[in-house]
């Protein structure tokens, strides 16, 4: 098992942000991560970042705690870290500086899959810096890639050149665990999905197997979620 | 032509993805936009085409293989097969869909002249 939640609690000081949640991630799946705002989506990609830690219960990556092995997870957040003055071969710097698994020659071939301009971000729309910061992510070798919301608040083209990104580069021994709010567009990608509602685990269920029943990843999102 | 994501169509509520690709690919042989002797895109290809899982490409070229469609060439890629099955592929296809019609036809006691005008009338609107 490439990642494991064992009974796992987080709670902030006012809400709950997970509560007794057990999962398996097992190594070559991409898993949809799906609910509501507040549902606990970000707070669990967090915590197998090892950005968080749990109030009670257990998480392993790779067999150790995340917070050990964050040199192996690559973590895609919400928040845009881009540097105004920052261009694409900036960011390459940057990337290369931190992390040795960093593929100089992924990235440029990333950055022209993804039509990203070569210039600083500050002039970038956000759709454009959205590409530049999925090619920084997926330019890493790593198994295990958790990508929170990349398709928020940017443009349907953008959103498409997104997702072909990742197919392309998905091989069969990586996890991908992506959570979004565009479940129509983006369900086609997930051999599994999972359904978080008020932190808690609503419905864990493959893909395939939802359609096979006639029914959708979106179809059951309203049925699990409504 | 195969690369056209217009000749490609998903529905994600009808049914397992996988077989709505091999669908397609059958479809698109029976109307002559692919022959034998064709390239397939690679599963990769394709997939990050129509935003699919590689997987469910892979596991629909696997089905069409096993029905004597395609097949893989090592190093050359995946091809229609040279002695696919086109011929009678329109026509089963047809049958396939002349099935649920006449389900309709037969529940509603229906003759097959009543279901034949039917269909005449709604094949010349379209």
């Amino acid at each position: 098992m490439l990642a494991k939640l064992e009974h796992v609690t987080k709670r902030y000081v006012k809400n709950e942000g997970l509560r007794d949640l057990t999962l398996d991630f097992p190594s070559g799946e991409v898993v949809g991560m799906l609910g509501l705002n507040g549902s606990g989506k970000s707070t669990l990609l967090k915590l197998m970042a090892g950005l968080l830690t749990p109030t009670d219960g257990h998480i392993t990556v790779f067999g150790g705690k995340p917070r050990t092995n964050r040199a192996q997870i690559v973590f895609l957040g919400e928040t845009d870290v881009l540097w105004p003055w920052m261009t694409p071969a900036d960011a390459e710097r940057f990337m290369r500086n931190l992390y040795a698994d960093f593929d100089a020659k992924r990235f440029t071939e990333l950055l022209d899959a993804l039509e990203v301009p070569r210039r600083k971000t500050k002039t970038m729309s956000k759709g454009e810096r959205g590409r530049l910061r999925l090619a920084m992510a997926l330019a890493r070798n790593a198994k295990l890639y958790l990508l929170d919301e990349p398709l928020a608040g940017i443009d349907l083209i953008s959103r498409e050149k997104i997702l072909s990104s990742i197919v392309q580069e998905w091989h069969t021994d990586e996890t991908i665990v992506l959570s979004t709010h565009e479940v129509a567009e983006a369900e086609g990608l997930f051999e599994r999905a999972i359904y978080l509602r008020e932190g808690r685990l609503a419905l864990d269920v493959s893909a395939e197997s939802l359609r096979e029943g006639g029914k959708s990843v979106v179809d059951t999102f309203r049925e699990v979620l409504a | 032509m195969i690369n056209d994501t217009s000749n490609w169509s998903i529905d994600m509520s009808a049914g397992p993805i996988f077989e709505q690709i091999a669908k397609n690919v059958h479809q698109m042989l029976a109307r002559g936009a692919l022959k034998p002797g064709d390239k397939l895109p690679s599963a990769r290809d394709l997939a990050s085409k129509l935003r699919v899982n590689a997987n469910t490409i892979v596991h629909a070229y696997n089905e069409l293989e096993a029905h004597g469609v395609i097949e893989k060439r090592r190093g050359l890629g995946t091809f229609i097969r040279e002695d696919a099955p086109v011929d009678g592929m329109k026509h089963e296809m047809l049958q396939q869909a002349a099935n649920a019609y006449a389900d309709e036809g037969l529940q509603l006691d229906a003759s097959i002249q009543e279901a034949i005008t039917a269909l005449k009338e709604v094949w010349d609107v379209g």
